[in-house]
């Protein structure tokens, strides 16, 4: 069934290595490298702290929880790890291992950030949701890098 | 001439038998791998929370066909194991994989993208004609087939230790030995929760041993994707290789990839069967035990196992082992040419091959 002429065996082979070599070179230009076979590219840790943007101020929201009251004035509660499953991002408030890299977690965390500020209709007070986090990138000094959600309803 | 390395490469045969191990151990693989996600699929399907698709949303798997997907890939294990419609059962669990990959790049590891390139590598091969359920029982070495794919696989793993040490190579950190330094820290604490005591976890954690081991893994790494190739090489790039897994997953997490590894660099057996012979004295216990235990563990099917009635070279020898040039193995030499072909012993092979080496230049200065 799969079975293929000589001829067809040289031009499959030559598929596949293009293919490789172009995921394996253009790995770089993907925050978390994927399809790029770099294993254990660094030993960096991270350190998420949640907050959110409303019309009354930056407040912070610890373990990434918070309550907010919706369109009718009733109080509710949200929590981050109610859309945000993976283990690395759902961590908060506490320093992590960083897999695949710093650029890789901040890529995804960037993408949490805007899944869930669009997941919580019936927050009517949370405006953006904003992550600062602190990178010891390999073991160095920290750095805080913040990153920002876009604005609820402007999908 | 590359027309005419790529012509041998394109129309090489050889035994298929090894095959059909590197194909159980993935369907294995591919098993464990289809069960950790009906494991995670009890938990929630990942489209329902936070995920990541490369592809458009719109064409995300919905939970009813991911649960059929997963449930789909498990039975594509199963076929895949036992031989029956092995070929497409790896290429659709490559596809399958693939676009789950798709579907969710969260869900990305390079174990998992390995495995799904292997299998669909494997699945152009004729990978179905030995150790299959209700195959016919034809002794290894009946099934002969092209190999052009099965090198394709090997090339994949060289593609692997390229890209991977040529990334480690490009990072000053790297070539440094700072992440090495700093994965060692890391995992200072929970090392020696595991028994390791903690002066050898302060020697790991010095430096100077972290900048020299990670340039030994570079060049590892980098050396595996040439001498893997080389026939002068090929089995100490094979030993290295094992034993440098072996390390990592000692000392780190990585799913399935050690043995997934493990497992693609039997294709690295020279595609014959039966091409040495392991005679043993059958009068002997130890001969006898010896001669059950290596018909075994010879899973790739490198001895042609007998008896023997004990002559003047053999007497006094439990085991005799005739090389392919026909040269005789005894004693230690024997040992190490055991531990070369028995996959579960190959870890001992470079000590022993050392020793023998040694015993047999004391023999010669001794007279």
């Amino acid at each position: 069934m799969i079975d293929l002429r000589p001829r067809a065996r040289v031009v499959v082979a030559a598929c596949w290595l293009a293919g490789q070599a172009t995921l394996v070179l253009t790995a770089y230009g993907r925050p978390d490298r994927i399809f790029g076979f770099q294993m254990f590219p660094e030993a960096s840790t991270v350190e998420i702290r949640l907050s959110r943007e409303t019309g009354r101020g930056d407040f912070p929201a610890p373990r990434g929880e918070w309550s907010a009251r919706d369109a009718s004035g009733q109080l509710r509660h949200f929590a981050w790890r109610d859309r945000v499953r993976d283990p690395l991002l759902g961590s908060l408030d506490a320093r992590i291992f960083a897999s695949y890299g710093v650029d890789a977690q901040l890529a995804r965390l960037q993408r949490a950030l805007d899944d869930v500020i669009g997941h919580v209709p019936e927050d009517g007070e949370t405006v953006r949701l904003r992550a600062a986090v602190r990178v010891w990138k390999n073991g160095r000094s920290p750095e805080t890098v913040t990153l920002t959600s876009r604005a609820r309803g402007s999908i | 001439m590359p027309g005419g390395a790529i012509r041998r490469w394109r129309d090489e045969v050889g035994s298929t038998y090894v095959l059909g191990h590197v194909r159980v151990a993935l369907g294995l693989l591919l098993f464990w791998d289809s069960w950790r996600a009906a494991r995670e699929l009890e938990q929630g399907y990942f489209g329902d929370v936070f995920h990541w698709p490369i592809i458009p949303e719109a064409l995300v798997a919905s939970r009813a066909t991911y649960a059929n997907l997963v449930l789909a890939r498990l039975l594509l294990a199963a076929l895949v194991v036992a031989g029956r419609g092995a070929r497409p059962a790896l290429l659709l669990s490559a596809a399958a994989g693939g676009y789950v990959l798709l579907c969710d790049r969260l869900q990305f590891h390079h174990n998992r993208w390995a495995l799904l390139c292997y299998a669909l590598l494997l699945s152009l091969s004729p990978c179905d004609r030995s150790i299959s359920v209700g195959s016919t029982g034809a002794p290894p070495g009946a099934g002969v087939g092209p190999l052009w794919a099965a090198r394709l696989a090997q090339l994949q793993v060289s593609i692997v230790y390229l890209a991977s040490g040529g990334s480690k190579l490009l990072d000053p950190d790297w070539r440094s030995g700072v992440v090495l330094l700093e994965r060692t820290r890391l995992q200072a604490a929970s090392t020696v929760a595991q028994g390791i005591p903690q002066g050898v976890v302060e020697w790991f954690s010095r430096p100077d041993v972290s900048s020299g081991l990670a340039k030994l893994a570079i060049a590892t790494e980098l050396g595996l994707a040439v001498g893997l190739w080389l026939p002068g090489t090929r089995v100490f790039a094979l030993w290295w290789g094992v034993c440098f897994h072996l390390t990592i997953e000692a000392s780190s997490r990585v799913e399935g990839f050690t043995w997934l590894t493990l497992a693609i660099y039997a294709l690295f057996a020279t595609p014959d069967v039966r091409a040495r012979k392991f005679f043993y004295d059958a009068g002997r216990l130890r001969g006898r035990l010896a001669g059950r235990a290596v018909s075994w563990l010879d899973w790739l099917a490198r001895f042609e196992v007998k008896p023997w009635a004990p002559d003047d070279l053999r007497r006094g020898r439990s085991i005799v082992i005739v090389r392919r040039d026909g040269t005789h193995a005894t004693g230690v030499r024997a040992l190490a040419m055991i531990a070369r072909c028995v996959p579960l012993l190959f870890v001992l092979w470079a000590p022993l091959a050392l020793l023998a080496g040694v015993t047999e230049r004391g023999a010669r200065s001794s007279g």
